[in-house]
């Protein structure tokens, strides 16, 4: 498989899990359960998460390794601000909390401390192309991930966006889903709340994945087969799923906190969904979407790291169809962009 | 070591907590589950028919006292501290998991997180409050007693929330030794690095602060530069521990300058003038309050720590201020 076809199968999984998992955004697993039994298919367009994605795309296109955080501050005050003119739709508190800072007049790495959605997923969830940029060194992803992650966040949310571009950068170079998880531990400190927060979830699934992983088998791997109305695939819910999903909820899920999208969250529970899919992308992103809090996100990153592995031709044919250019509804100056034109660009140079 | 000051550090942190709306909202806790009910159903109506300045809240057969000035969550949050500041510190708090308690969400976090298993400074730190000043406002306790804030900061709160405890610890133990308000202010810095959020804030602040000249006048170019106006976090450590110890200095220590001002940044309202009462207070002594207000501000309603309505915050402080 070529580095430009898994660089497509990752920001098409991106783009589809984002999708996917925009209807379920804040939902209890309980309440998707009812509405869809499981959510398989795609009702509208992505979110922010897939044109943020391309705009950290389109920075790494134009600098490569050269990308620094003052370049990234500089993409935001000549090309996010000054189309930003009312309210900016759809983006994070952690982007408008940037955008502030940078209005009065802060650098980085104070623009990313100034507001406190330091942790904020918004990171992780644009993180994959650094990933496919550097297939198969996890290090040089996280670093330069790490450069876009000083303008807008701090502590935990740049280790998220550690994580997620180092597993993809491991999954573009071809490792097993088990060496992609040791890849996104390997570039964040053992005592951060991100790394104990993957480790809750390897825990969880070590003690309750013969049962996960025998209620996945009973579906064809990558097939399409999944697709049925809610009243079938809620039938055929194994309780042992619904199990794995609590379980998965109690060892990292935030209880008293209003927002979902705090990024040690979403990256353990994306990582988890890819190891329960085993790499393959309808199944890590539709248990993924399942989980409910910041579905979005944690489908889009599932879907990029699984993608990442097996190319375009992972992700599901119906998927890949729904998937059209973006709207620049976020981001004005992605408009029109295609992650797939997007992904031949970044593969280039590779 | 004055004791009229560490009584001043209590009483005006309480003082601070009771001005404004924040503290009648926090007291409204009180009312039966219905009242508030009731406010959420009015603020929908006066949505719904674009009319202004309903009553809330309100004691409808009810006892009025939540009613009256008085203060709420960070004079009962002290008053816990000093209750119990002899013990191992994520002892004490496990033991509030059986109270029915309210607190920050840094707190409430915290104790979900040792019931996991998951101890300090992790339980301080796997949280997405952790830059809150639920430790800070803790820490004028250890501060007015010499004492080391940090392992009690550690249970609750990491990074600039930690530092705004050993800042407001490291400022209140200057003022209750020396009452002077600039070497407290000297010292809070000294544990601030100028490359956290809470240390740049907290020499902008000190300038704006300087540059006006007035606690007062100080208060919308405090707004204008430190303030989050995309999400009006109440209760950040790297904004409320900069406008106490800005405004506390611009008053010269004086309670009854710099507290009205930090109760004028609506949007720090709940904490940042207790934390400017408990500074200033330090520096004045208690004896330097009104009579008045160290009427109103020494009784605990227990809005927060149900256990502690109707003690004397004062009185829990003899034998050891």
């Amino acid at each position: 498989m070529t580095y430009r076809d898994k660089a497509r199968g990752c920001l098409l999984g991106l783009a589809a899990g984002d999708a996917l998992g925009a209807p379920a955004e804040n939902l209890s697993p309980d309440e998707i359960r009812r509405r869809w039994g499981r959510l398989t298919e795609i009702e509208g367009g992505g979110t922010d998460d897939t044109e943020y994605a391309i705009f950290a795309a389109s920075l790494l296109v134009r600098h490569g390794h050269g990308l620094s955080a003052e370049l990234v501050a500089e993409a935001y005050r000549t090309e996010i601000i000054p189309r930003v003119t009312g309210p900016m739709r759809g983006a994070g508190f952690s982007e408008l909390g940037t955008v502030e800072a940078l209005r009065r007049g802060l650098e980085p790495p104070l623009t990313g401390l100034a507001h406190s959605h330091g942790w904020s997923d918004g990171l992780a969830m644009r993180a994959a192309p650094y990933g496919v940029f550097c297939p198969g060194d996890p290090a040089e992803a996280a670093r330069l991930v790490e450069q876009d992650g000083l303008v807008s966040g701090s502590g935990e949310g740049i280790l998220g966006g550690r994580a997620v571009a180092g597993a993809v950068a491991a999954a573009m170079g071809g490792a097993s889903a088990e060496v992609v998880v040791r890849a996104a531990l390997s570039v964040i400190p053992a005592g951060s709340w991100t790394a104990r927060n993957i480790t809750r979830v390897r825990e969880v699934l070590s003690e309750m994945r013969p049962h996960a992983a025998a209620t996945s088998g009973a579906r064809p791997p990558g097939g399409g087969a999944t697709g049925g109305g809610p009243a079938e695939s809620g039938a055929t819910r194994a309780p042992a799923e619904v199990e794995l999903v609590e379980a998965l909820h109690r060892a990292v899920v935030v209880k008293h906190y209003p927002w979902t999208d705090i990024a040690p969250e979403a990256v353990a529970l994306a990582l988890a969904a890819f190891l329960v899919g085993e790499g393959d992308v309808e199944a890590a992103v539709t248990f993924g979407v399942g989980l409910g809090r910041d579905a979005d996100t944690i489908g889009a990153i599932a879907g990029a790291i699984a993608g990442a592995g097996q190319g375009e031709g992972g992700v599901p044919a119906r998927w890949a169809a729904r998937i059209g250019p973006v709207t620049g509804k976020c981001l004005p100056v992605v408009a029109g962009r295609h992650v797939l034109d997007v992904a031949d660009e970044l593969a280039k140079g590779l | 070591m004055s004791g009229d000051r560490i009584r001043g550090a209590f009483a005006g942190l309480a003082v601070g907590d009771a001005v404004g709306w924040p503290a009648s909202r926090h007291r409204a806790a009180l009312h039966a589950p219905w009242s508030r009910r009731l406010h959420r159903e009015l603020d929908a109506f006066a949505e719904e028919h674009r009319v202004t300045t309903l009553p809330v809240p309100f004691a409808l057969n009810q006892p009025t006292a939540p009613l009256a000035v008085g203060p709420s969550d960070d004079a009962e949050w002290l008053a816990w501290t000093v209750l119990t500041i002899d013990r191992p510190r994520a002892e004490a708090f496990r033991e509030l998991a059986a109270a029915d308690v309210r607190a920050r969400i840094s707190v409430a976090t915290a104790l979900d997180n040792l019931a996991k298993g998951v101890e300090p400074p992790a339980s301080g730190h796997d949280n997405p409050h952790h830059f809150d000043d639920a430790a800070a406002i803790r820490a004028v306790a250890f501060g007015a007693l010499g004492r080391d804030p940090t392992p009690d900061a550690q249970v609750t709160n990491a990074a600039d929330g930690v530092l705004g405890a050993q800042a407001m610890a490291a400022a209140v133990a200057e003022a209750v030794t020396t009452a002077d308000v600039g070497r407290a202010v000297e010292a809070a810095l000294a544990v601030l690095p100028q490359d956290t959020a809470i240390g740049h804030n907290a020499r902008v602040a000190l300038e704006i602060a300087r540059q006006a000249g007035d606690a007062f006048a100080a208060v919308p170019a405090l707004d204008a530069a430190l303030l989050d106006h995309v999400y009006s976090y109440g209760v950040g450590a790297a904004q409320t521990v900069p406008v106490a110890l800005a405004l506390a200095e611009a008053a010269g220590g004086e309670l009854g300058k710099a507290v009205p001002a930090a109760a004028c940044l609506a949007a720090l309202a709940d904490s940042a003038p207790a934390l400017t009462g408990a500074l200033a207070g330090a520096c004045g002594g208690y004896e330097a309050i009104p009579e008045g207000w160290k009427a109103s501000a020494r009784t605990l309603a227990g809005c927060c720590l149900p256990h502690l309505a109707g003690k004397n915050l004062i009185e829990l402080t003899e034998g050891i201020a």
